[in-house]
C-alpha cells in the first residue's frame, strides 16, 4: 500500500458523516472509511477515490448509525416549561422596553408593507373564483402578424359562429360582442350606457344569477336586454324593469328581459348590460353596428369564452384553429392572426394582453409584489438576527443555567424561536393598526388604486394568513440567534463569556452598505421624481391656464352656448376646440407645401378666433382668424416648430403661404404663434396646425374674470340646462385638469417615498445592530481609553469613525446606481431637471442623520458608563 | 434452526471468528474482496456486524488503532458463545443436507 499521508478524503464528506453519525460509532466507522479511502487511493486517481467516497459515506446512512432524536427524554415538562418560556420571554420583552420597541418597530413597518402585499395578491386572486367549473372555462386569444407583439384577448367576428356550429368537442361557446353603448333618455336626462351582446349560454358558462327574468330565454329574442341592478334601479326607480322598453340612442328600442343579481365576487367580465346576440346581425344590415360577419382581417370587438371539460377538446380544438389560420390567411394577407386558448383563471392576474374584456392586472406585476415582500422581509429579519446576537450577552447567563439544569439543545431553540414569534405577533398587532389606519386609506386614495379596481378590504381569512406570515416570520428570524445561543457551552456562557468572533462583522458591515445603498437610491429617486413633477407641473406652459373653465359641449351646439354665456357678467371670453391641449389628446394631420413634396406629420388642433387671446398665446407674425370672410377654415396658423419644419426662417415670410393637406385642399397660413405645449408635459413641442373647424369642436373654453363661486357655477349650469335639458353640464377647471392628468406620477412619488422611508427604517435598524455590538465588543477599550485621560469626544469619534467611512461608501455607491438608473427615465422627458449635487447631499445628511441617532446614542452609552464596572473584573 | 442466519451474515460471521480477536469493519471486508471475490461495500459489511451484535452473536469493544486511520479506534468485534453455536448449527445442516445428495448427482462414479 502506498503511503500517502498527505491526502485527506473530502472535508465536507467527514463534516457531513460526523453530522448524521451517532457519535459512539463515528470514530470507528470513520477510521474503516480512511482506510478504505486510502485503498481506493492505491489503484485509482483522487477524483475517482473522492466520489467512492462520498458514496460510502451516503450508503452509510441508515437505522443503526443515524443519530437518535430525544425521544426518550421526558416528556411531561414540556407544558410547564413552554409556561416558563412564555414567561421569561414576557418578562424580557417587558425589561427591554428600547430594544423590543425597535424590534417591534422595525419588524411592524415592514410587516405592514408585507400585509399590503398580501392584501392586494388575494384581491387579485379572488377575481371569478365564484364560478362553478371556472377552471374548465376557457377563451381563444389571438396574435397577429401586424403591430405590437403582444397577445390579444379578443377574435375576428366570424370565428364564434364557426366554432358553434362546426366544432363539436366544447360546450358553452358564448360570443361576447362590443358594442351596446350610447345614450340613454330618461327623464330628459341622458345617461350612458356602456353592455355587451352575448349568447343564452353565458348563464350556463357563467355563475351569475338573474334577480328577475328566465334565464334559459331572457337572451333568445333580438332586442332583449338585461341590466345589472344599479343600472336598473337608476332608469326605472322603484318600478318593475322587466318588460320595460328601453331606447338606445344609435342601436334602437331595447326589451329588458331581465335584472342581474348583485355579482358574487370579482369578475374580469365589466359590462354594465348584456343584450341579446341574435339582435347584432339584424343591426348590422340596418348599418348601425359595423359588419364583421365575415371580416376575419378585424379583430378587436369580439369575444370568444367556452368550456372544455376534457383536456383531449382543447388539444382538437387547437388544431382546429390552427387549420382555420392556414384557411383565411395566406402568405399575401396583410393581416395574419394566429389562435391561442387561454384558461379563465389565468385572466387576471394574467400575462399582458391586449383588448382586454375589464380592467386585469398583468402577473409580473403580482409577482414584483411578492419578489418585493420578500426582499423586505429578508432585510427586516437579518437586522433583527443581527440586533438579537449583539444583545445576546445579556441572556448568556440565563443560558448557561439552563443548560447546567438540563437543558437540551432543541429547548434552547424552542425558547427563542418562541420568543422570537411573540415579538413579530406583537409587531403584527402593530402592523394591522398601520395597515388599516394609514396604507389602506393612502392607498385607496391613489388614482391607480381606482383604475385597477382594487378592494383591500381584509377580511377573516387574510387575517388568518396575516397572523400565519408573521408567525413564520417569527420561526424563521428567530431560528439564526437562537442557534447561536444554543450553542454557546454552559461552562463559557456562566463564566461571562466571550462575545463571539469579530469574523462575521465585515458580513454584517457589507450587509447594511447594501441596505445603505438601497435606501440613498430611493431617497435620491424620490426626491428626483418629486422634484421633476414639481418642475413639470409649476412650468411655463406657454399657455395661461389660470381662471378657464372647460366645458365638455357633449353635441351642445358651440355658438348657441357662446352667445348665452358671452352675455355673462363675470364671463370674459369663450373659446372654442376640439381638444384641450397639454393633457395627452390630439390630432395628426399629413401636410405638404407643394404637391412633389414628402407629407410631413404635423399635429392639429381645430380652435377659433378667441383661442389665441383666451389662452394668452403670442402673436409672432400675421393675423388672428377671421370667421366673417367665407372659407374661414381655409386658414391657417402654425406654431414655430411647424415653421422650422417647413423651412422658413422669418414668422413673416410663412404668412400668406399656402399649404396642401392630406384632403388635398390648399389652406393659407395666416398666422405664426409662438410655441406652447400642447403635448403631454414631457415631450418635445411638436409642429402643430390650428385650424378653424367649428363644426369639430367638443370643448368650451371660458375665460372667467376671477376664481368662480358655487353661485357663479349655478348660474353657468342654469344657462346649460335652458340649452340641452337633457345633459348636465360637465366642466372642469384647466389647471386642475392638467394637474389630474399627472395624479399618477404623483402616484408614483407616493408609493416611491413610502418604500424609500420604509428602507431607510430597516436599515437604521440595521445600523443600530452592529453599533451595539461593536460597542459592546469595545467596552474594554473604551473603559481603559477613559482611565487614561480620553475625552468623551475622542471616545464618540472613535466609535463613530467606522461607520461614516460606511456611509460615506453607501452614499458614493447609491448616488452613481442612482444617477445611472435615474438618468434612464429621466431622459424620456422633454424637459427635466438636473442631477444636482443638491439631491447627493439631502440624501447623505439624510443618512448621517440617521446614522448619528443610532450610533451616537451608543457610543454616548459606552462613554457614560463607569470605566471602574467594566473593569472591575480584570 | 434457532438463529436465523442469512447467507451474507454467515460470511461475516465466519470471518470474524477466523480473525479471532482482530476483526473490525475493513479487515471483513478486505477478506470478503479478496478471498471471495465479491465486491462488497463497506456499509453493508458493517450494518452486518451491527445486526449480528444485536441478534447477540458478537460483541464490540475499542481497540487499537494504526496510522491510516488518522489516529481513530477500531471497533474489534468478537463471536460470542451463542455464535459460535450459530455457526456449528448451519454447518450441520449443510453437512446433512449434503448427505442427502444422491452420488450421482454429482457425476461420482
Amino acid at each position: 500500500m502506498k503511503e500517502t499521508p498527505d491526502i485527506k478524503p473530502p472535508k465536507w464528506a467527514d463534516r457531513f458523516f460526523e453530522w448524521y453519525c451517532r457519535n459512539e460509532l463515528t470514530e470507528s466507522i470513520q477510521g474503516d472509511l480512511h482506510e478504505r479511502y486510502e485503498a481506493y487511493l492505491s489503484s485509482l486517481s483522487k477524483r475517482k477515490a473522492d466520489s467512492l467516497y462520498w458514496r460510502d459515506v451516503l450508503l452509510f446512512m441508515n437505522r443503526h448509525t443515524l443519530r437518535r432524536t430525544y425521544t426518550r427524554q421526558l416528556k411531561t415538562n414540556w407544558i410547564t416549561m413552554f409556561n416558563n418560556y412564555t414567561l421569561v420571554a414576557f418578562r424580557n420583552i417587558l425589561r427591554n422596553k428600547a430594544f423590543t420597541g425597535i424590534n417591534v418597530l422595525g419588524l411592524s413597518v415592514s410587516m405592514s408593507i408585507c400585509l399590503v402585499i398580501i392584501t392586494m395578491i388575494n384581491d387579485q386572486t379572488s377575481y371569478d373564483d365564484f364560478h362553478k367549473n371556472g377552471d374548465q372555462i376557457y377563451r381563444v386569444t389571438h396574435r397577429r402578424s401586424t403591430g405590437v407583439d403582444l397577445a390579444i384577448a379578443t377574435v375576428p367576428a366570424p370565428l364564434g359562429k364557426k366554432i358553434r356550429e362546426e366544432f363539436p368537442g366544447v360546450e358553452d361557446v358564448v360570443r361576447f360582442r362590443r358594442g351596446v353603448s350610447g345614450e340613454i333618455l330618461d327623464n330628459g336626462k341622458a345617461i350612458a350606457i356602456n353592455g355587451l351582446f352575448t349568447d343564452t349560454e353565458f348563464f350556463d358558462l357563467f355563475q351569475f344569477e338573474l334577480r328577475s327574468g328566465d334565464r334559459s330565454t331572457a337572451l333568445d329574442d333580438p332586442f332583449s336586454i338585461i341590466l345589472k341592478r344599479d343600472i336598473a334601479e337608476k332608469f326605472f326607480k322603484t318600478q318593475d324593469p322587466m318588460g320595460q322598453t328601453l331606447l338606445i340612442e344609435g342601436l334602437g328600442q331595447f326589451k329588458v328581459t331581465g335584472v342581474l343579481e348583485e355579482f358574487p365576487g370579482k369578475s374580469h367580465l365589466e359590462f354594465q348590460a348584456l343584450a341579446s346576440f341574435s339582435t347584432v346581425p339584424l343591426l348590422e344590415n340596418q348599418g348601425k353596428l359595423s359588419d364583421l360577419s365575415n371580416s376575419w382581417d378585424k379583430a378587436s370587438a369580439s369575444w370568444l369564452y367556452f368550456k372544455a371539460e376534457q383536456k383531449e377538446s382543447l388539444r382538437d380544438l387547437q388544431v382546429y384553429l390552427d387549420e382555420l389560420t392556414d384557411e383565411f390567411y395566406n402568405e399575401e394577407s396583410e393581416f395574419t392572426a394566429t389562435f391561442f386558448l387561454q384558461k379563465m383563471t389565468d385572466i387576471t392576474p394574467g400575462p399582458l394582453m391586449g383588448n382586454q374584456i375589464g380592467q386585469s392586472m398583468p402577473n409580473f406585476f403580482v409577482y414584483g409584489l411578492i419578489v418585493l415582500a420578500f426582499l423586505i422581509m429578508i432585510c427586516a429579519t437579518l437586522n433583527y438576527a443581527n440586533l438579537s446576537t449583539a444583545r445576546a450577552i445579556t441572556r448568556l447567563k440565563e443560558v448557561g443555567i439552563r443548560k447546567v439544569m438540563g437543558s437540551t439543545r432543541p429547548q434552547l431553540i424552542f425558547q427563542f424561536v418562541l420568543e422570537a414569534v411573540l415579538i413579530s405577533l406583537i409587531a403584527l398587532a402593530v402592523a394591522i393598526l398601520l395597515l388599516n389606519v394609514m396604507l389602506i386609506p393612502a392607498f385607496e386614495q391613489l388614482s391607480i388604486s381606482s383604475i385597477l379596481g382594487w378592494e383591500l378590504v381584509p377580511d377573516l381569512n387574510i387575517y388568518l394568513q396575516f397572523v400565519l406570515f408573521s408567525m413564520l416570520t417569527g420561526i424563521f428570524t428567530g431560528f439564526f440567534p437562537s442557534l447561536y445561543m444554543a450553542s454557546v457551552q454552559a461552562i463559557q456562557a456562566l463564566k461571562g463569556a466571550r462575545i463571539p468572533k469579530m469574523s462575521r462583522v465585515g458580513l454584517k458591515k457589507s450587509l447594511i452598505l447594501v441596505q445603505l445603498v438601497i435606501s440613498v437610491i430611493l431617497i435620491i429617486s424620490s426626491s428626483l421624481v418629486h422634484r421633476q413633477i414639481k418642475y413639470m407641473i409649476t412650468r411655463d406652459y406657454g399657455f395661461e391656464k389660470d381662471n378657464i373653465l372647460n366645458i365638455d359641449l357633449q353635441g351642445q351646439d358651440f355658438q348657441l352656448l357662446k352667445t348665452e354665456l358671452e352675455q355673462v357678467s363675470f364671463v370674459d371670453k369663450v373659446s372654442g376646440a376640439n381638444n384641450i391641449p397639454s393633457i395627452g389628446r390630439h390630432d395628426d394631420i399629413k401636410v405638404r407645401r407643394f404637391v412633389s413634396d414628402e407629407q410631413l406629420e404635423f399635429n392639429y388642433f381645430s380652435v377659433d378666433e378667441n383661442y389665441v387671446d383666451n389662452l394668452d398665446l403670442q402673436l409672432l407674425a400675421g393675423s388672428n382668424f377671421n370667421p366673417s370672410i367665407s372659407g374661414s377654415h381655409r386658414q391657417l396658423m402654425i406654431n414655430e416648430q411647424a415653421l422650422k419644419t417647413l423651412g422658413f426662417e422669418d414668422p413673416s415670410e410663412a404668412v400668406g403661404v399656402n399649404l396642401i393637406l392630406e384632403d388635398s385642399t390648399s389652406s393659407k397660413i395666416i398666422g405664426v404663434v409662438k410655441d406652447y405645449n400642447f403635448m403631454m408635459l414631457y415631450m418635445d413641442i411638436k409642429p402643430l396646425i390650428l385650424q378653424h373647424h367649428p363644426e369639430e369642436f367638443e370643448w368650451a373654453q371660458v375665460k372667467l374674470a376671477s376664481n368662480p363661486s358655487i353661485n357663479q357655477i349655478t348660474q353657468l349650469e342654469h344657462i346649460w340646462s335652458k340649452l340641452d335639458p337633457n345633459h348636465d353640464l360637465e366642466f372642469e377647471f384647466f389647471d386642475e385638469q392638467i394637474e389630474d392628468f399627472y395624479s399618477t406620477f404623483y402616484d408614483i412619488v407616493y408609493i416611491v417615498g413610502l418604500v424609500s422611508i420604509l428602507s431607510m427604517v430597516i436599515a437604521g435598524m440595521g445600523l443600530l445592530a452592529i453599533a451595539t455590538y461593536t460597542v459592546r465588543i469595545r467596552l474594554k477599550e473604551v473603559g481603559i481609553r477613559k482611565v487614561l485621560g480620553a475625552r468623551p469626544g475622542d471616545i464618540v469619534i472613535l466609535l463613530g469613525k467606522g461607520f461614516f467611512v460606511l456611509i460615506l461608501v453607501g452614499t458614493l455607491i447609491g448616488s452613481s446606481l442612482s444617477f445611472l438608473g435615474n438618468k434612464a427615465w429621466l431622459d424620456l422627458f422633454a424637459y427635466r431637471i438636473d442631477f444636482g449635487l443638491d439631491i447627493m447631499g439631502i440624501a447623505f445628511l439624510f443618512v448621517l442623520t440617521v446614522t448619528v441617532l443610532t450610533i451616537g446614542i451608543q457610543a454616548l452609552k459606552a462613554v457614560e458608563t463607569n470605566p471602574s464596572e467594566i473593569l472591575r473584573n480584570e | 434452526m434457532r438463529f436465523n442466519l442469512g447467507e451474507f451474515e454467515e460470511i461475516v460471521l465466519l470471518i470474524v471468528a477466523a480473525q479471532h480477536n482482530e476483526a473490525y469493519g475493513m479487515s471483513v471486508t478486505n477478506v470478503i474482496e479478496e478471498e471471495l471475490k465479491r465486491p462488497v461495500t463497506l456499509s453493508s459489511v458493517h450494518t452486518a456486524l451491527y445486526r449480528l451484535e444485536e441478534k447477540g452473536l458478537i460483541s464490540s469493544g475499542i481497540g487499537g488503532t494504526t496510522k491510516s486511520r488518522g489516529g481513530r479506534r477500531k471497533r474489534i468485534f468478537n463471536i460470542t458463545a451463542a455464535g459460535k453455536e450459530a455457526l456449528l448449527e448451519a454447518r450441520n445442516a449443510r453437512s446433512r443436507l449434503w448427505s442427502l445428495i444422491p452420488h450421482f448427482v454429482f457425476g461420482e462414479s
